[in-house]
């Protein structure tokens, strides 16, 4: 399955391997893929993330094009939590116009992630999906609202995210039901929902390796990209708290929390991983391997 | 492979004597193939059943321990390959490496900050399980005696990495504690010797899988009998592919001659030790020695072990009470959920997210969430108004009113009938809390007496 990119950029091509992640054995024509969150919105940064991020809050653009330059992100994942009532309040237009901002700004592929309030995404979506010039991914089709995001990626020729909350049976009712609306299944990829190291990710790590084992042994509804969104490892209180000393390093342990949570992912099985931290980048593709 | 209960009836008397305390032979049979009896219960079960059902249910992956006392560490003894077939039992050891040659000082200030490598997380104490000794000083006399000193230091058992005259010297001093006994490959078969002749457990390190059956059929002719083995790999994935490659020998073809529990010693040179430790923790690894004792790298690999190595069938509980988030006063909010501890935290955090104080109560029902422990008939209003009357709550707000999870909002009659509490029926989903916890009125919780 590939992540579209613009004119001169690198599309991201992942899935198509017939055995277990990490082992040197079956075909794996496609290595994991690591890509960078651009937050919208007010951002209340922990410490080990102030430094690096900080600086680019309030310029989606202008930290979409480091991501995809000097960071190494290999594709974005454009919150647009700036459009939650509580997280800034911008309209749905202005969510479009971010959109467009970020896809000028970079040629490489991009997932639109909702704001996370129901009513809000209902209209974001739509507009969305008409707003951006060239195919994307939306974030998330989940069972309420699947007609609607699944439309509105139809209609523009975009890709749709299937969430499920850590359930392998609702992750297989997400695809089918985009089956039956039509919704091509090269264009889905799976969130199972990653949990935070600490804070769940060993539910992830088993409906990750169970997906993929579905998927491996022959469960078409299963056999899709699981994409994972290591946003959670930042907010435990092991990698934000700066306080407790005996701990280590603040800015070494929070890049390490997200760290660690992402090889559990890799070595569950998964396919794209979306980082917060630059380093992370880095990091996680040394173990991204084919 | 496991026998079938048919497979294990057919070597039973079948005569339903019942002296087993089973109504029949086959419901007999069906209890041992669930592992819930012996055939020891079996009175006139054959000696080839008793044979063939022992060597059954002999783990596909042999049981190795270290050190003595509380402080034992148990390698292997697993039975799947993955964590939701059933459940991982014995949680990858991590070992922190110190040097023989270093100073009296740094060698003091070195154990100390392994002793410090212990947290407190979820109420269950983590920590790394064992020091390895690193010979680097050649020193027999001196290698012993920083055996002992770090014996004495840490209480915690030792990974003896040493050629076979420190290490014989070490075993003199500290046989006791039950080390691991951990030789350079060129010196295997003295160590082995040693090992089988002081009933020691033996790491046996060699090159890959071909290597090691080689190493590990000459330590057996040793007399050496409790075995770990060490593929020595050169690169983490190298490190992944041949620990996952000895556990699937070991469960799915259960090949005993390579069937041990694994070590990776990721010290020295290693390439990337972080992620081949954390990698290794998630895919097989027994032992793995570290050389770095920075809490910010052992804070996140112990905690990756912690998770993985829970009983997916039995979730992880919280402590059912009365939580303070923030500074909570007498007129802060009162939310009430479940012990289920995914539950607690994922509230936990959207509570703390909102920056509002408040009182959380956790209800004891048996670790599950919201919904499931309401389907189970264990979160009722009977229950609730139980809670809300014995935890203590009352004392500690002036109000009597309780936000309730709102899968559950049908419970709000009953509670309220019950209790004398007003509920207020709060989101269906935990995170919408912040916003939720922001957009209540403060008069929700005014004094009831005033």
């Amino acid at each position: 399955m590939t992540l579209p990119a613009g004119p001169g950029g690198t599309p991201v091509t992942v899935g198509g391997q017939n055995a277990l992640p990490l082992l040197p054995e079956g075909e794996h024509p496609n290595a994991p893929t690591v890509g960078m969150e651009i937050p919208t919105g007010p951002l209340e940064l922990p410490a080990a993330l102030a430094g690096t991020i900080g600086p680019f809050a309030g310029d989606p653009a202008a930290m979409a094009r480091k991501c995809a330059g000097d960071w190494g992100a290999r594709f974005l994942f454009l919150s647009l939590a700036g459009c939650h009532p509580d997280g800034g309040g911008q309209s749905v237009l202005e969510g479009a116009a971010v959109v467009r901002e970020v896809l000028s700004a970079t040629p490489v592929p991009v997932i639109v992630g909702g704001c996370g309030d129901e009513e809000v995404d209902a209209r974001l979506f739509p507009v969305v999906a008409e707003a951006a010039f060239r195919p994307v991914f939306l974030s998330y089709a989940e069972e309420k609202n699947h007609r609607l995001v699944a439309g509105a990626a139809l209609a523009y020729g975009h890709g749709v995210v299937s969430w499920s909350p850590i359930d392998i049976n609702m992750a297989k009712q997400m695809n089918l039901l985009l089956a039956d609306l039509g919704f091509p299944p090269d264009r889905v990829l799976i969130d199972p929902l990653t949990g935070g190291l600490g804070y769940g990710i060993e539910y992830t790590f088993s409906i990750v390796e169970r997906i993929r084992l579905a998927g491996l042994s022959g469960d078409a509804a299963l056999a899709r990209p699981v994409l994972c969104h290591l946003g959670d490892a930042w907010k435990a209180r092991e990698a934000t708290d700066a306080s407790e000393e005996t701990w280590g390093d603040i800015g070494a342990r929070g890049r390490r929390w997200e760290e660690t949570t992402g090889l559990a992912c890799l070595a569950a099985g998964a396919d794209l991983l979306v980082c917060r931290h630059p380093s992370s980048v880095a990091r996680l593709s040394r173990a991204a391997w084919r | 492979m496991a026998l079938t209960a048919i497979d294990i009836y057919k070597l039973l008397p079948k005569t339903n004597c019942r002296e087993c305390g089973q109504s029949t032979c086959l419901a007999f049979a069906m209890q041992i193939a669930a592992g819930k009896a012996s055939i020891d219960l079996c009175p006139t079960a054959s000696e080839e059943a008793k044979e063939k059902l022992s060597a059954a249910a002999a783990p596909p992956l042999p049981k190795v321990t270290i050190g003595a006392g509380e402080r034992e560490v148990v390698l292997g003894d697993e039975t799947v390959l993955f964590r939701h077939e059933k459940t991982f039992y014995h949680p990858t050891a991590i070992a922190v490496s110190i040097r023989d040659d270093a100073s009296e000082e740094e060698f003091a200030s070195r154990l100390a900050a392994i002793r410090r490598l212990s947290f407190e997380r979820v109420g269950q104490r983590i920590s790394v399980d064992l020091v390895a000794l690193r010979c680097v000083s050649g020193d027999a006399d001196r290698y012993a005696r920083a055996a002992a000193a770090a014996l004495d230091a840490t209480g915690l058992p030792l990974v003896l990495l040493a050629p076979a005259g420190p290490l014989a010297a070490a075993v003199e001093a500290i046989a006791a504690s039950r080390p691991l006994l951990a030789p350079p490959p060129e010196d295997l078969i003295p160590a082995a010797k040693l090992a089988a002749e002081r009933k020691l457990p033996l790491r046996v390190r060699a090159r890959g899988i071909d290597g090691l059956s080689v190493a590990l059929a000459d330590a057996r002719a040793a007399g050496a009998t409790s075995l770990v083995a060490d593929p020595s790999p050169e690169t983490p994935r190298e490190a992944v592919a041949v620990s996952t490659n000895l556990r699937r020998l070991a469960i799915l073809s259960r090949y005993r001659d390579l069937a041990y529990p694994s070590a990776f010693d990721l010290g020295g040179g290693f390439p990337d030790p972080f992620l081949a430790a954390a990698l290794l923790v998630a895919k097989y690894g027994s032992l793995l020695v570290l050389d770095s004792a920075d809490p910010a790298d052992l804070l996140p690999l112990l905690t990756l072990r912690q998770n993985l190595f829970t009983d997916p069938q039995r979730p992880i509980q919280v402590e059912p009470g009365v939580y303070p988030i923030g500074a909570p006063s007498g007129s802060s909010p009162v939310i009430i959920t479940t012990n289920f501890s995914l539950t607690y935290f994922t509230v936990r955090g959207d509570v703390e997210a909102a920056k509002v104080p408040a009182h959380l109560l956790i209800a004891d029902v048996d670790g599950m969430s919201v919904l499931t422990a309401w389907a189970a008939g264990k979160f009722t209003g009977e229950s609730i108004s139980k809670m809300l009357a014995e935890c203590g709550i009352g004392e500690k707000v002036t109000h009597r009113t309780l936000i309730l999870p709102g899968m559950v909002a049908r419970l709000s009659g009953r509670i309220e009938e019950l209790s004398g509490w007003r509920v207020l029926v709060g989101p269906q989903e935990s995170s919408a809390l912040p916003s939720y916890l922001r957009r209540l009125p403060p008069a929700a919780f005014l004094s009831v007496h005033g």
